[in-house]
């Protein structure tokens, strides 16, 4: 029967969290930007606890400054922190936008962002010109920690940057891709298959540079450091004048459904392209915004990722079952796909509560022949506690599972965010046909390992 | 002039006071300012009070559940990222049944707008009544207020003291939200009062012997404590509570019947070694073990203090046999190779003077991101002539430092690491290590091979591209070939 099989949470609390707060997802979103600062409006926890938890799984720099609210910011309010600090960061770092992303301290005692970056502005202006003030862009982002999780963090901080630089002028024909929150590999194979089709796309924001970096001191940017790349300000501004706006993500459309409403420009929502179908369905949307065809390049690669699954799906994978956990688009283009290659998605969890979520793995177990068990807005413990009774043969997600997979004696395939305890995961795409390629190459061989290498000789070709 | 604005900071003139240039003649106070309140935007690298009371302090207790009241941001971020291993052994000799509890496990009550505008004592409540029942062998459940919590106003004091009545067992609440404080120091301290108040001098030990120590300050980093512990058992002493590397939360409890307590961490521990001594007449000490020179003195300072020297300088002699000559042969390599020392608090004046020593690194500088005045007191003695002694050191700060100094390698942690790097430098985790752990005599050795492995590595000589008219003569650089014989030795 195919079908979702909702599994209710048992508990109330939350033992062992797979979402964290809205702020990470607006900074993440702020560092996509071409010299832009995250400038979080909290306690120093707030900007130290994500940029230990980006530079832990991009190995790379994720340079956030904060207004270090005290206890006198939060019995009288942190107009002077916020003030202060957009001016240290404006006059030091000279950068071109400042995401001002607000946290639940600064929400709850209702600090007026909007009127401090006012003050901050004038202020700013007498110190070095109308001209200097002018060229950085402040953006507020209201980032309420105690609402949704860090994708609406990173949806609200899109749609803050959309709505503060967009402009509208000529048509530009471009399209605009809202990647979510992915890894730079993932990024990059979404600017790969726009090349191949030969269309120009704006990326809102892309973190492929920024997130991984080349290390040569000759050209670094320095005092202050900023990494390579990043979107433009003035590509930001020029989001206006595409001719559509893709988001790989419905789990946060929100900036291209305001560049729609604003400016005309049309919205297409997901999936994110995460093997064969949702992949031809990016594909098809892009020939949709943009008229392009689709090159034979790019149908060669797909012929290649369908070379794999023809030699390998059927051999090594058929039937075996797969629990998925993480972010809920992940884990809903990760059960798609498994499904594709002739696996059971078992499980499927996320820590968030989108309602979007259900339906998805709906159609999914529709169109798979599976009957999925649902676990949504629940945690890695209800995880823990489902594969002691249900045991499956390889677990899909983050390295945050780590300590379960080793537990329940499960195999782990990393995906997803975040992965410490590996290398290199950040860099290779799971998107795209290429994306595919390099995900059934890392399910087979951790299968291979797992449940072939103790009789070696079913290991000869 | 002793103090330094680096160009960088000139907007921010009053970073000059944080930024102290060590003069031999400068008088006592001379010392840079600290443990005030940070810059707003001014790129600290500081942390909050409720990082330094859960990440440092109770993180470490094996036998608790540690319940968090927040929006789900706190609670993920508490959540196993401190290398803080322990085992399942108790001190009356039974197992606890989940190796590594405290690294596997965290409670959160992920507060929504609904209980910010309603309050949260109620969700708090029921996560006890949750935790208890999912984990009914814990021995204690630990209540976290964070900055959200804080500014509603929920009593945690309240809800700790009706929800042990309720479960049987101790409910405790610590009052450390993320903005109280300048830094993640404020955290340690409440941390230390809370334990002191609610738990010292609860329970008494299974056993006592004539040579009980508390160890207080280690939190047992990367193993840290299971080493130290190997000298303590062979000399005759005896660990009766660590406070708080694999620790249970009894063993908390009787802190009171030791004989002397023995403080590593001086800044985030010293509060409770004073106030168990004020209370209960426990002496402290306050000791170092980092290096092999400082950990002997103070291997041998404890034992004397129980007559038992003799033991001590066996078991020192016993263990710089072993790694004795490979130090040396690190020195060689080390010597003469400059290093600046980024760290939380006290390693910024644990290493210095051993690094010279025993390896004939300089240090070009320290800084520290909590440390009080005691501790920078003691930064600025143990540092030569123009070495820069700088609180809460920021991003933009430690790049001008980077291009003006001659600096082989910065000590710091993964914030700094990858941006270290990106300016050309080599740079080792010194918070939670890479290869530790590192104290001791075998972590010292552990240390000096991480740093010159760091040092000679060769990618630091292919940074860039270089042209060569005859790619025939194309060689490796030297230093490549010190990278071999660095992976000889060890493999030896």
């Amino acid at each position: 029967m195919s079908c979702v099989n909702l599994i209710e949470k048992e508990r109330n609390a939350i033992i062992n969290p797979l979402k964290t707060c809205q702020p990470l997802g607006a900074m993440y979103a702020v560092t996509g930007v071409r010299r832009a600062v995250p400038l979080v409006h909290g306690s120093q926890g707030c900007s130290t606890f994500v940029r230990y938890s980006l530079s832990r799984h991009f190995r790379e720099p994720s340079e956030i400054a904060v207004t270090s609210l005290h206890e006198d910011a939060a019995v009288f309010g942190g107009r002077r922190n916020l003030v202060e600090g957009l001016q240290n960061v404006a006059i030091r770092l000279k950068p071109s936008l400042i995401g001002v992303i607000t946290t639940c301290s600064s929400e709850i005692i209702g600090d007026d962002v909007f009127g401090f970056i006012k003050t901050a502005k004038k202020e700013l202006t007498e110190k070095i010109g109308e001209e200097k003030t002018e060229k950085i862009k402040i953006v507020p982002i209201s980032t309420p920690s105690f609402v949704e999780t860090h994708l609406k963090g990173y949806d609200n901080a899109v749609k803050a940057l959309i709505d503060h630089v967009a402009e509208p002028s000529e048509p530009n024909e471009k399209i605009n891709i809202i990647p979510g929150m992915v890894n730079p590999g993932d990024v990059r194979e979404i600017k790969h298959i726009l090349s191949l089709m030969d269309i120009e796309g704006i990326v809102l924001t892309d973190i492929s540079d920024p997130f991984d970096s080349p290390l040569r001191p000759s050209t670094a940017e320095l005092k202050p450091y900023y990494p390579k790349g990043g979107t433009t300000v003035e590509e930001i501004a020029d989001s206006a004048n595409s001719s559509g706006t893709l988001s790989l993500t419905k789990y946060a459309g929100s900036g291209a459904l305001s560049l729609e409403k604003k400016y005309n420009v049309p919205a297409e929502l997901g999936p994110l392209p995460i093997g064969v179908q949702n992949t031809d369905q990016f594909l098809r949307n892009l020939k949709k915004l943009t008229g392009q065809d689709i090159t034979d390049d790019i149908l060669d690669e797909r012929g290649l990722l369908i070379d794999s699954m023809a030699d390998l799906s059927s051999r090594y994978l058929h039937n075996r079952t797969v629990a998925i956990y993480g972010d809920p688009e992940i884990t809903a283009g990760m059960a798609r796909f498994v499904g594709e290659l002739g696996m059971v998605p078992q499980l499927v969890l996320t820590g968030a509560n989108n309602k979007e979520f259900v339906p998805d793995i709906e159609n999914i177990a529709k169109d798979t022949g599976n009957e999925i068990d649902t676990m949504v807005g629940q945690d890695l413990r209800a995880l823990e506690v489902y594969l002691k009774d249900n045991p499956v043969d390889l677990m899909i997600g983050s390295s945050d599972g780590r300590l379960i997979a080793k537990e329940v004696g499960i195999p782990l395939v990393r995906v997803g965010f975040p992965v410490y305890d590996r290398v290199g995961y950040h860099r290779h795409p799971v998107v795209g046909y290429n994306g595919g390629i390099h995900l059934i190459d890392m399910i087979t061989n951790t299968v291979l390992e797992n449940y072939y290498e103790h009789q070696h000789w079913k290991l000869q070709q | 002039m002793p103090y330094k604005l680096f160009d960088v900071s000139k907007p921010i003139p009053e970073r000059k006071e944080h930024t102290y240039v060590k003069h031999c003649d400068d008088p006592e106070g001379c010392l840079p300012k600290c443990n005030s309140k940070t810059i707003p935007g001014s790129m600290t690298e500081r942390g909050c009070a409720f990082a330094g009371a859960k990440g440092v302090i109770t993180g470490a207790i094996k036998d608790v559940a540690h319940v968090v009241h927040s929006p789900i941001g706190c609670t993920m971020y508490g959540y196993g990222s401190k290398r803080y291993p322990t085992t399942t052994e108790m001190p009356d000799g039974s197992q606890f049944p989940i190796k590594d509890f405290n690294i596997k496990y965290i409670i959160g009550t992920d507060l929504q707008e609904s209980d910010v505008v309603f309050g949260g004592i109620k969700k708090l409540r029921q996560a006890v009544r949750e935790t208890n029942r999912e984990f009914p062998f814990v021995n204690a459940i630990y209540l976290y207020a964070t900055c959200t919590t804080g500014l509603i106003g929920d009593d945690m004091d309240a809800v700790a003291k009706e929800m042990e009545e309720e479960i049987g067992k101790p409910v405790i609440a610590f009052n450390a939200p993320g903005f109280a404080g300048s830094t993640q120091s404020k955290g340690h301290q409440i941390g230390n009062n809370t334990l002191f108040d609610k738990i010292v001098g609860t329970t008494e030990p299974p056993a006592t012997t004539p040579y009980d120590i508390n160890f207080i300050g280690e939190y047992n980093i990367d193993g840290d404590l299971w080493l130290l512990k190997e000298y303590f058992d062979e000399i005759g002493i005896n660990v009766l509570s660590t406070f708080t590397g694999d620790c249970c939360h009894n063993e908390l409890g009787w802190m009171h019947r030791a004989k002397l307590s023995v403080v590593r961490c001086q800044r985030s521990s010293t509060y409770i070694a004073k106030m168990i001594e004020e209370e209960y007449g426990v002496p402290y000490i306050k000791t170092d073990f980092f290096s092999t020179e400082y950990c002997a003195e103070n291997l041998r300072t404890v034992a004397k203090f129980f007559g038992l020297e003799d033991k001590a300088d066996e078991v020192i002699a016993r263990r710089m046999a072993k790694v004795g000559p490979e130090l040396e042969f690190y020195k060689e390599k080390l010597t003469g190779k400059k290093v600046f020392i980024f760290s939380g608090g006290p390693k910024s004046y644990h290493l210095s003077i051993p690094l010279h020593n025993e390896l004939g690194l300089e240090t070009t500088g320290v800084s520290s991101m909590f440390e009080h005045e005691d501790g920078f007191e003691k930064m600025k003695d143990r540092v030569k002539e123009g070495a820069l002694v700088i609180d809460d050191l920021n991003t933009l700060e430690l790049e001008e430092l980077i291009e003006d100094y001659d600096i082989d390698l910065i000590l710091g942690g993964v914030k700094e690491k990858y941006l270290v790097h990106k300016l050309g430098i080599p740079s080792l985790l010194i918070h939670s290590y890479e290869n530790g752990p590192y104290m001791g005599f075998e972590g010292f050795l552990n240390l000096a091979r991480d740093m010159c492995s760091a040092i000679y590595s060769t990618v630091w000589n292919m940074l860039e591209f270089k042209e060569i008219e005859d790619p025939d003569v194309a060689d490796v650089t030297r230093e490549a070939d010190v990278t071999r014989e660095v992976a000889e030795e060890v493999e030896k």
